[in-house]
């Protein structure tokens, strides 16, 4: 996420012109550089190997148990065959990554220890703007390790734990051991597997009982190196009737071959708990994102899944929810753009596993240029989650006959009193939508935009307005130049 | 209720498992430390089969081969997700030297 530049201050004017200006600049100028590898402490051959996971759990000094848990994962991901359905995966050479690069010596908690390649990079993307401004604590990941790492002291007086999960797993490994995987195991697909063997960095996140976090928290999460593998893991949880809000943001430079980033993410919302996880995925158009994200709902607790999924090659992320609890509560809301090149495979899950749940996934997909766009769900209530109450919407927008969208909902019901609504559309852009902003002096490319603009608005107004303006800059840059 | 017989008890030593077709219901039977365990050879996440996962004797536990799914062998209850329903479980008891199953 590269939060917006400071406006507030300026004439609107003024304002306006330096958003236009920073608009016109492509991806590769304004996320897509790269630094020189000089100083970095680490960087893995390429390839995977027994001895490369002995190594990343002897280099972190971790315990055996977790050493043990990677090996377990190796002989899943090494058994399991590439998926054959959703995007194509076969392109995918597992050979040709490197699975592990450290940057820097340690995670700083202060932007001055942070080695300078490093720090400017993240100067570029405002990262440590943002958190001055308008967050309550922030994580940078820059390759395969956190490089910086803090939270606002007040939470943390309030025993708000926030950390990479190597940290993590060193000070407290009883937690880490009791809740690492069990909403995620390391065999639950591929490519959880490959990330339960390599996985280094990410966050975690621990709120006591009650307490609130006023401010979101945030992870950048940046790959440098070409032919990468990020492999984060992240761990929150909230814990009775707390409340947090997480952002992750992500970029990589452009380059002409593939890279690899595949998280897992994990939620726990205990009774009366609240997380919202945001994601605004801007990665490069040469990297992989197969991310596996999960979450648990007890009763009474809420969990929202903003998925922004503007970037990369190929995505395919399905952030799911498990309402645990009575009167659980789950809501995704989805949007994926994809141009030339680009697949966006995204949607959700959602499963009513009590009575009296309740739920809604909103997802909306923009396809321009030949772009490729897939909307893949599912809906379960089981048997025994009476009174469930569910509603499904799903639109796609294709902006050119070139573009693609394809839908592929599921809905499984084991309850007769169910109340599920499935809505979904499919829709061009009109020519006498055009036409019309076109009478009342737009051109034809600004025309677009307040369309595309329009038809995302429901999902951007649930961000913080921050980032909700840089969602639309990035969308407007995305289709910078695309008419005509 | 009706009983069958998986083996003599000498044959299922512990920390060993074998899977019995009852009346075409496939089941576990598990020893765990001496404890006789079983449970229906079916992951309630996707019915795929689930015995055959590993067994943690120690931790009395079995891991469902296809998705991960951590099951506890005397509740029948999942400790992970994906799964989130039990699965049937089953009185496994020793008789005359020979270790017996009783299914509904």
């Amino acid at each position: 996420m590269n939060p917006p530049p400071e406006t507030a201050t300026l004439d609107p004017k003024i304002a306006e012109r330096e958003a236009i200006k920073d608009i016109n600049q492509d991806y590769k100028a304004k996320f897509g550089f790269n630094d020189p590898e000089t100083g970095y402490v680490f960087k893995a051959p390429k390839g995977l190997s027994r001895q490369l996971v002995e190594d990343i759990s002897e280099y972190k000094n971790e315990p055996q148990w977790m050493r043990e848990f990677r090996l377990k994962a190796l002989d899943h991901f090494l058994s399991r065959p590439v998926p054959q359905w959703g995007a194509d995966l076969n392109q995918i050479d597992f050979d040709n990554i490197h699975y592990f690069v450290r940057a820097s010596e340690r995670a700083e908690t202060s932007w001055d220890d942070v080695p300078d390649d490093i720090k400017n990079t993240f100067d570029k993307l405002g990262i440590p703007e943002a958190e001055r401004q308008f967050l309550s604590g922030v994580g940078a990941q820059y390759e395969s390790e956190v490089v910086y790492h803090q939270v606002n002291e007040k939470l943390e007086a309030q025993g708000v734990k926030f950390m990479d999960m190597d940290t993590a797993l060193r000070e407290h490994e009883d937690v880490i051991r009791e809740h690492f995987a069990t909403v995620i195991p390391a065999n639950d697909n591929m490519l959880a597997a490959l990330n339960s063997a390599v996985w280094s960095g990410g966050s975690f996140v621990y709120v006591p009982p009650g307490v609130k976090v006023e401010m979101p928290l945030q992870a950048y999460f940046r790959i440098n190196t070409e032919n990468m593998g990020q492999f984060e893991r992240t761990l929150i949880i909230a814990d009775e009737g707390s409340d947090v809000h997480y952002i992750e943001g992500c970029t990589a430079p452009v380059y002409s071959t593939d890279s690899l980033h595949s998280a897992v993410v994990e939620l726990i919302a205990r009774p009366g708990a609240r997380i919202r996880y945001t994601t605004v995925q801007n990665w490069s158009q040469n990297v992989f994102n197969l991310v596996t994200k999960r979450a648990t709902a007890d009763a009474d607790a809420t969990v929202e899944w903003v998925d922004c999924n503007l970037g990369s090659k190929v995505t395919m992320k399905y952030p799911s929810i498990y309402l645990m609890g009575e009167r659980a509560h789950g809501e995704i809301l989805s949007i994926a753009f994809a141009g030339n090149g680009q697949h966006q495979d995204a949607g959700g899950k959602i499963i009513h596993a009590a009575p009296k749940t309740t739920s809604s996934i909103f997802a909306k997909s923009i396809s321009q240029n030949g772009g490729r766009s897939t909307y893949r769900g599912l809906l379960e209530v089981a048997k025994g989650a009476t009174e469930a109450r569910s509603k499904v919407v799903c639109d796609a927008l294709l902006l050119d006959p070139e573009s693609r969208s394809d839908t592929y909902p599921t809905i499984r019901i084991d309850e007769s009193d169910a109340n599920v609504g499935h809505e979904a559309s499919v829709s061009k852009i009109g020519e006498e939508q055009l036409f019309y902003l076109q009478t009342h002096g737009l051109d034809e490319e600004e025309a677009s935009k307040m369309i595309v603009n329009g038809f995302i608005e429901p999902v951007v107004k649930e961000l913080p307005m921050e980032y909700a303006v840089e969602l639309n800059r990035l969308i407007e840059l995305q289709m910078e130049g695309s008419i005509g | 209720m009706a009983e069958h017989t998986v083996c003599k008890a000498e044959e299922l030593p512990e920390g060993s498992s074998r899977i019995v077709e009852v009346d075409g219901l496939e089941i576990g039977v598990f020893n765990c430390g001496g404890e006789l365990l079983a449970i229906e050879d079916r992951c309630s996440h996707d019915d795929g089969p689930l015995a055959e996962g590993e067994f943690d004797a120690a931790a009395c536990t079995v891991e469902c081969p296809r998705h991960g799914s951590l099951f506890d062998l005397r509740s029948g209850r999942p400790k992970t997700l994906p799964a989130f329903a039990p699965v049937d479980t089953f009185d496994v008891r020793v008789e005359d030297g020979e270790i017996k199953l009783e299914v509904d």
